[in-house]
């Protein structure tokens, strides 16, 4: 039975499996656990995963390996899946101070405005619970989690910035990030953090995985300057 | 000392390679050679390892000056290579002597130029590779007056009439024209674009100049999403052809984000991705559809050319006595 995962092929060198007919927490661990799999056998040529919310991204060089293959990998793992233990790296959780609104947050009041909330409601709901990373996505190693329990999702700007700010904290359909590098984006900002996410000369790149939590804290634009720079690796609890 | 090669005009270049794989998963895109296929074919000519660092120039004049003798490559698109003034040919190895200045003019048609040495040079490395990923801020260009650590010299390989080519390795040189034909493949959301999807290939598109490593936006007759509703993001292949609200195509390359959320329409093949690193804003880029088998088949017969070039490459050498470097 391989009725968990629809296998799609994308390109000539790529192939995308997306989890089926499994709730939201067990179609993410499936992907995740796509990834680990293929990841543990080193197949030759495989250079790329990319395990997301509901899919995996299997980039490969066709001179090396081909979809049959892969395809085959997949099904034979995906059927594991049921029968295999979970996952058990411990999950981090790092709680991470953010200014919200006003030149750190730009559209949090159009947010609001969106959820037919106050901007301090959509704070609440923002900083009320732990938000679970899902995967790690542009640009550079963003951790992009579950959105906070708003009542609908958010649309995303119609116009994209063409520079979003490192440590902008930004929400968009059901889903949340931090922006750690300067870069374009079309997600509403709502806030900013003083951290610094990413040390470009860690190895990996990131202090956090996915599975890890965030638990964000409203700050005032006052106490800026008593994070600013503090590495997200120090600001787990 | 250091024997090093030092830039004179910089033009638009970088230190490259084929890219920072295995990363993905981190969240890291690839970057690395636009044109692989030019960059691969210019450190096989030298011997080396085809991961080796190499320069990427692209689109403007560039020269540089080693301290010893060295054997280059030059690839990519046609340009005019001269070594102290001397017009020498592209795609086969050319030896430089010390002090002689390597000039690449008048690059045309395509975009972007690479030029290897034999034994490459010394290059910073980020998460294991040295192409630039401007995200990041990591890997600038080269400025006036820069200097490249050559950790190899090549003594000079003379012929005895100057002038006439010393090597004739025949190097798979792709054919680079404008109007360009981009194959693609069927993307996982053609569905998505009804009858729409079709005229991706009925007319050509325009490459606007908001176009770059990370990707090229295209203006044409864009074919639009008829379904609705929001997409979670999910990783996304080079290659990837996305419709974004508005009237241009975007056309993801090697610098592209590892995640996005709008739907793919096709995907770029392997063979046309390296095509598409030299085409130029302002040129007409045609598309044609192809099967996977095609596609595959197409870049099996690149790869297997480039590997028969390493193998003719590695002969010649023998037989002149130049050493092979070996490359970590």
């Amino acid at each position: 039975m391989h009725n968990n995962v629809v296998i799609t092929d994308c390109g000539d060198s790529g192939l995308i499996a997306r989890a089926v007919g499994l709730g939201t927490e067990e179609g993410w661990q499936l992907v995740h656990a796509l990834a680990d799999a293929l990841d543990a056998v080193q197949l030759s040529g495989v250079h790329g995963l990319v395990p997301t919310y509901d899919t995996l991204l299997v980039e490969f060089d066709c001179t090396s390996t081909d979809h049959d293959t892969l395809r085959s990998i997949l099904w034979h793992e995906a059927a594991r899946f049921a029968s295999a233990a979970r996952r058990t790296r411990e999950p981090r959780r790092f709680v991470v101070p953010v200014v919200y609104g006003g030149e750190h947050g730009p559209d949090l009041p159009e947010v609001a405005d969106q959820l037919g909330l106050t901007a301090s409601e959509v704070v609440d709901l923002h900083t009320g619970s732990d938000l679970t990373v899902r995967c790690l996505g542009a640009p550079a190693g963003a951790p992009m989690m579950d959105g906070p329990p708003f009542p609908a999702p958010i649309p995303r700007l119609a116009s994209p910035r063409v520079r979003v700010e490192p440590g902008c904290v930004a929400v968009a359909g059901r889903q949340a990030v931090i922006c750690p590098m300067p870069s374009p984006g079309g997600w509403p900002l709502i806030g900013r953090t003083p951290v610094s996410v990413l040390d470009l000369r860690s190895d990996p790149l990131t202090a956090y995985f996915p599975g890890d939590t965030f638990r964000f804290v409203a700050i005032s634009p006052d106490e800026w300057d008593d994070y600013a720079d503090t590495p997200l690796a120090a600001c787990h609890g | 000392m250091a024997e090093t090669l030092v830039i004179r005009t910089p033009g638009l270049t970088t230190v490259q390679d084929l890219g920072r794989v295995g990363r993905s998963r981190y969240g890291l895109p690839a970057n690395g050679a636009c044109d692989q296929h030019s960059a691969r074919v210019a450190n096989v000519l030298c011997g080396n390892d085809d991961r080796a660092p190499l320069l990427e120039i692209t689109a403007l004049d560039f020269a540089c000056t080693p301290s010893s003798d060295i054997l280059i490559a030059v690839t990519g698109a046609p340009a005019d290579l001269t070594v102290a003034g001397v017009l020498r040919p592209q795609w086969e190895p050319v030896s430089v002597r010390a002090g002689d200045t390597i000039r690449v003019s008048n690059i045309r048609q395509g975009l972007r130029v690479y030029l290897a040495v034999l034994g490459s040079f010394e290059a910073d490395y980020l998460q294991g590779s040295c192409a630039p990923d401007t995200v990041l801020g990591f890997g600038t260009g080269l400025n006036t007056g820069d200097e490249l650590v050559l950790p190899a010299s090549c003594p000079p390989v003379a012929h005895p009439f100057s002038g006439i080519p010393l090597f004739r390795l025949h190097a798979p040189v792709p054919r680079l024209s404008s109007p360009w034909t981009i194959d693609v493949t069927d993307g996982p959301d053609r569905a998505d674009f009804g009858d729409t999807g079709a005229r991706l290939f009925a007319a050509p598109f325009t490459v606007t100049p908001q176009s770059n490593h990370i990707g090229l936006r295209l203006r044409g007759d864009v074919p639009r999403r008829v379904t609705k509703g929001e997409i979670l993001s999910r990783g996304v292949p080079i290659g990837a052809i996305e419709v974004p609200a508005g009237d241009e195509l975007l056309v993801l390359h090697r610098g592209r984000g590892v995640t996005a959320g709008y739907p793919v329409l096709a995907v770029v093949t392997a063979t046309g991705l390296s095509a598409l690193g030299q085409v130029r804003p302002g040129q007409a880029i045609s598309f044609r559809h192809r099967t996977l088998d095609q596609a595959i088949t197409a870049y099996r017969a690149q790869r297997n050319a480039v590997d028969a070039l390493r193998t003719r490459v590695h002969s010649a050498f023998a037989a002149l006595r130049i050493p092979v470097p070996v490359c970590s």
